[in-house]
């Protein structure tokens, strides 16, 4: 299967994703952002073999270890960067990697945005490991992970 | 059903806080939330997922004085009736604008007067 045909297969599906406006991403636009797919080839399509690095002295994930409710998981991603023309945050990325859609969202940031602040509420489908990556402007790629046990599964899709 | 429909009323509803007291330069918090079913992947006793077009936010662009500050691109692993945060830096008075835009051709905003204290 060509990648055009999955593609649209997946348009068909209705899981067709972003529809890029404005302030586009590199690369990763092209695609559609969440896929069905184990989180490594979702690292793999959005990264190619670019190195993640360990992001732990420069990412704040704030997430329960515990979610009562895996429908409703509150977390944000706070990267102590500065936001500058001259280097800034560009992405930052959520990931669980045990949901059927590893891929949850992607933050695209300018300098103006102040601060790489990134929050939003998730569902998780199981008890596993969820990444923030950040994407700086020169191309480096940092990651925190941080396991969530989840008592009720939100079937994270 | 009833119930139901009342829900669905809702849909695009969009609230957005941002602090009482802002200064000139502040890096300013922004939370803002959509009611939004943000409808998950079905499956069928096979396990098959079952094809259709899935209501859900694919994209959310945070606006301020007409300059893209934020956008997020989202999927379905994003919960119903989301909350985002993000941040921008206030330089002047203005207005701060979040737009939603969904599967199904919705476009939903909110706005925020930012005013300096």
């Amino acid at each position: 299967m060509t990648r055009r045909t999955l593609l649209r297969l997946l348009g068909m599906l209705g899981l067709a994703g972003t529809s890029g406006t404005l302030v586009s991403p590199q690369g990763a636009e092209a695609q559609q952002l969440g896929a069905h797919e184990d989180v490594q080839d979702g690292l793999k399509r959005l990264f190619g073999s670019r190195p993640l690095k360990d992001g732990a002295g420069a990412i704040k994930l704030d997430v329960a270890a515990i979610a009562e409710n895996g429908a409703l998981v509150p977390l944000t991603v706070e990267v102590g960067a500065p936001m500058a023309a001259s280097g800034y945050v560009k992405h930052v990325y959520i990931v669980a990697d045990r949901n059927r859609i590893p891929i949850i969202a992607r933050a695209t940031l300018i300098p103006e945005s102040g601060q790489a602040l990134v929050g939003a509420t998730v569902r998780l489908g199981e008890t596993g490991d969820v990444r923030a990556i950040a994407e700086l402007s020169d191309g480096t790629l940092l990651q925190v992970k941080r396991e969530v046990k989840v008592t009720i599964s939100g079937c994270g899709s | 059903m009833r119930e139901l429909s009342g829900v669905m009323a809702d849909v695009g509803k969009v609230r957005i806080r941002i602090p009482t007291s802002i200064k000139a330069g502040d890096v300013v918090r922004v939370r803002t939330l959509v009611i939004h079913p943000m409808e998950r992947v079905e499956r069928d006793k096979q396990g098959r997922i079952v094809p259709k077009n899935y209501h859900y936010i694919t994209r959310v662009v945070a606006t301020y004085r007409g300059k893209t500050v934020m956008a997020i691109d989202t999927t379905q692993g994003v919960s119903e009736n989301p909350t985002f945060t993000f941040a921008f830096r206030a330089t002047e008075p203005g207005q701060l604008r979040v737009t939603f835009h969904d599967t199904h051709g919705g476009m939903y905003e909110g706005t925020a007067d930012v005013r300096f204290s």
